[in-house]
């Protein structure tokens, strides 16, 4: 199975994943986004900020995908997670499976991610809040 | 001395919030069990006793089992919980 894994401060660009295996040999290209939600604790945030581990990370990722390709043979798998401030809206991590049926790429996509929050080594560092719109709140300079 | 018979030691998230370092060298350090390095780094800070029950130690890159020794050279990183995705 090929396994690409990487870390970005970036904007994800989804690449084409439909190029991770032979010509007529795929059958489901199953793709996820995890995306910022604008709320945190009840709060309106405007961004994220991650922080990685990245050598442990991107081995932790890989070693990760290579024991769950013995369970579900896949094709192909692409991570993309972002690290740094990532806007509301945008996505922290990206996931691309490609395989010859979909159920395959369905269960190892279900379970990286599962994976993924217990032993990646990436953390929310910080949210940051949007500006406080209640203007009676407080003194003004 | 060199560089390397130094032990490197990196804290994240949390861990670098209860110590305000990124990273520390302990200078020629003999072998040393997770529990004398916990007990070290709790003198210098003791804030970071309170993570200590949740937070895993990483030995050059890979999760430490708990009778790892880690010796002069190594990398050692402290892993709260994680949160990524």
């Amino acid at each position: 199975m090929r396994i690409e894994a990487q870390l970005t401060t970036e904007r994800i660009v989804p690449p084409n994943i439909s190029g991770l295996g032979p010509d007529g040999g795929i059958g489901a290209l199953a793709e996820f986004s995890g995306v910022v939600r604008g709320e945190e604790d009840g709060r309106t945030i405007t961004a994220l900020e991650y922080e990685a581990y990245h050598g442990m990370a991107l081995a932790v990722m890989r070693k990760l995908l290579e024991q769950l390709g013995q369970h579900h043979p896949c094709t192909g798998v692409w991570v993309i997670h972002r690290v740094g401030v990532v806007p509301v809206g945008e996505a922290a991590i990206w996931i691309g499976v490609a395989a010859s049926h979909r159920r395959e790429a369905f269960a190892l996509l279900a379970e990286f991610m599962d994976q993924l929050k217990q032993d990646v080594p990436i953390w929310k560092r910080r949210a940051l809040f949007a500006p406080a719109t209640d203007t009676a709140a407080g003194p003004t300079p | 001395m060199t560089e390397d018979s130094g032990m490197r030691i990196l804290f994240f998230a949390q861990l670098k919030d209860a110590t305000g370092r990124e990273e520390i060298r302990w200078p020629e350090t003999g072998p040393l069990t997770a529990a004398d390095i916990w007990a070290r780094l709790e003198r210098e800070w003791p804030a970071v006793t309170v993570h200590r029950r949740t937070t895993r130690l990483a030995r050059n890159g890979e999760y430490a089992r708990p009778d790892e020794v880690f010796l002069a050279g190594d990398e050692v990183a402290l892993i709260p919980p994680v949160s990524g995705g």
